[in-house]
């Protein structure tokens, strides 16, 4: 990818193709991302003018959130040719997408995975923000909780809260899959979960209920034709 | 040389910390160092009576923190046993009635007077816990072989970790016969579990009881293997830390010996 990072905290932006991509993070109040705004392109000189400009909040959500509340802002102060929502960016046909990704590796993906490496003991919490992966244990007493995914390539043994608040269409995942609770959306499942033998296990929702599945018989997400963003 | 503040912490009541530290502490002055335990279970005191020292109290810890006394004046000797002394809690006082800032202070002093301070800290992760680890450099983490005991172990492992004091494992009351039958956990699964460095593992043992009851130590009692365990802990701490670890209850046949040599033993 061709880009010139200009970073702070809350935005980042990257040049992508012929738009400048302007990534965003949701969490920050709009008026701060108004002023980080006004303040990077200010001092860029003409960098604004006639760009196209593309905001992503990291999710559809999000980024159409985002559009409504600073889209007239940065039209109105600066001289850019448009500003859209980054799914809008993405209305490509399927085939069109996955060319992109081959030829570009999917680089131009942002990762919503928080990636973590070590042990989660008792009373400590780990809250990721979209999909977690955990290169560790999980104890007993610890909560493991995710927006999206939760992967434990180790032993789960405490409490994981995957989807939250109510994505039900993500599972969890361990190697050693043994947790005192389980929570997949809104869908709560606890007690009688200790039954893996020695096999990976992973959680899902099926009709409403939380189900437990030996992961490589199930096989859930090889049957996919191609790999897809999650 | 500054000596080094050991604290003797479990989270769960009841699994031997006070024990662990007397003992301990009376094998490292066995072994020639000046040693100072400090008992930080303020309003509940009880290792006086462990150390069979309760009858000559006259200051406590809260004295010195708050600087009504000097550490000297409050420091009782162990007539049995050279280098050891101990500071007692006091017992009409609360947990509040000092700060970490003080403990710390205090540590800094004595760690100009002694090779070893260890700080006898009550169960629970209040305020009693947050005073017992302030001027501490090691923990020595106490568990019993009990999933309870286990958990309460790893809440206080991350809260230690968390104030960067390094944390090793000692475990206590295992019973060689239950853990055979499977009825009890192997220090193999609490490792499994805890995940950080093993310093001893320590047999249940009748003469614990009697020990306690008559204040003397279970390490200058030759026929306690309870008392053997808690010598091995103290030379792990003082400077030999790769002396094996006696497994309680396993066999030590000349031929299971020879078998572990040759590669045979599972």
């Amino acid at each position: 990818m061709d880009s010139n990072e200009i970073n702070s905290n809350a935005v980042r932006i990257k040049g992508v193709d012929d738009c400048l991509w302007v990534q965003l993070d949701p969490g920050v109040p709009a008026d701060e991302l108004k002023a980080e705004l006004k303040k990077i392109f200010s001092s860029g000189g003409t960098l604004a003018a006639g760009a196209n400009l593309v905001l992503d909040g990291g999710s559809r959500e999000e980024s159409s959130r985002l559009i409504g509340e600073l889209g007239p802002f940065l039209l109105a102060h600066f001289p850019f040719k448009s500003v859209r929502a980054s799914y809008e960016q993405d209305q490509a046909t399927p085939g069109d997408n996955r060319r992109h990704d081959m030829l570009r590796s999917w680089r131009h993906r942002r990762s919503d995975a928080l990636v973590l490496a070590g042990r989660v003991r008792s009373g400590q919490k780990v809250e990721a923000r979209r999909h977690l992966l955990l290169l560790g244990d999980v104890n007993p007493g610890a909560t493991v909780s995710a927006g999206g995914d939760i992967i434990i390539m180790g032993s789960l043994c405490g409490t994981a809260a995957a989807g939250q608040p109510d994505d039900t269409n993500v599972i969890v995942s361990a190697l050693d899959f043994r947790p005192t609770n389980l929570q997949i959306g809104p869908v709560v499942a606890v007690g009688g979960l200790h039954r893996n033998g020695g096999r990976v296990q992973f959680a899902k929702v099926d009709h409403g209920a939380i189900v437990i599945e030996d992961y490589l018989k199930a096989d859930p997400f090889g049957k996919l034709p191609w790999p897809e963003v999650r | 040389m500054l000596g080094k503040v050991l604290v003797i912490t479990s989270g769960k009541g009841g699994v031997g910390k006070t024990t662990a530290a007397a003992n301990i502490g009376a094998a490292l002055a066995m072994e020639g160092k000046k040693v100072a335990i400090v008992d930080m279970d303020i309003g509940l005191r009880n290792l006086d009576v462990v150390m069979g020292l309760e009858n000559r109290i006259v200051f406590n810890v809260v004295d010195v923190v708050k600087g009504r006394c000097k550490p000297q004046q409050a420091l009782i000797k162990d007539r049995r046993i050279d280098n050891l002394f101990l500071m007692p809690a006091s017992q009409s006082d609360n947990k509040d009635a000092i700060s970490p800032a003080g403990v710390e202070e205090m540590c800094r002093g004595l760690r100009r007077e002694f090779d070893f301070i260890l700080m006898d800290c009550p169960a629970g992760i209040e305020q009693g816990f947050e005073n017992a680890v302030a001027g501490a450099q090691e923990a020595v983490v106490v568990c019993t072989p009990d999933v309870s005991s286990i958990r309460d172990a790893d809440r206080v492992i991350g809260l230690l970790y968390a104030k960067e004091i390094p944390p090793v494992l000692l475990v206590n009351r295992i019973v060689p016969q239950m853990v055979a039958r499977g009825d009890m956990l192997s220090h193999e699964d609490i490792i499994d579990v805890l995940s950080i460095k093993l310093i001893g593992l320590i047999p249940m043992d009748d003469s614990v009881v009697v020990s306690t009851n008559t204040g003397v130590p279970l390490v200058s009692q030759k026929n306690s293997n309870a008392g053997e365990a808690f010598r091995n802990v103290a030379r792990r701490l003082d400077g030999q830390p790769d002396l094996p670890l006696e497994v309680p209850g396993a066999r030590t046949t000349i031929w299971k010996r020879l078998g572990a040599r040759l590669g045979l033993a599972n």
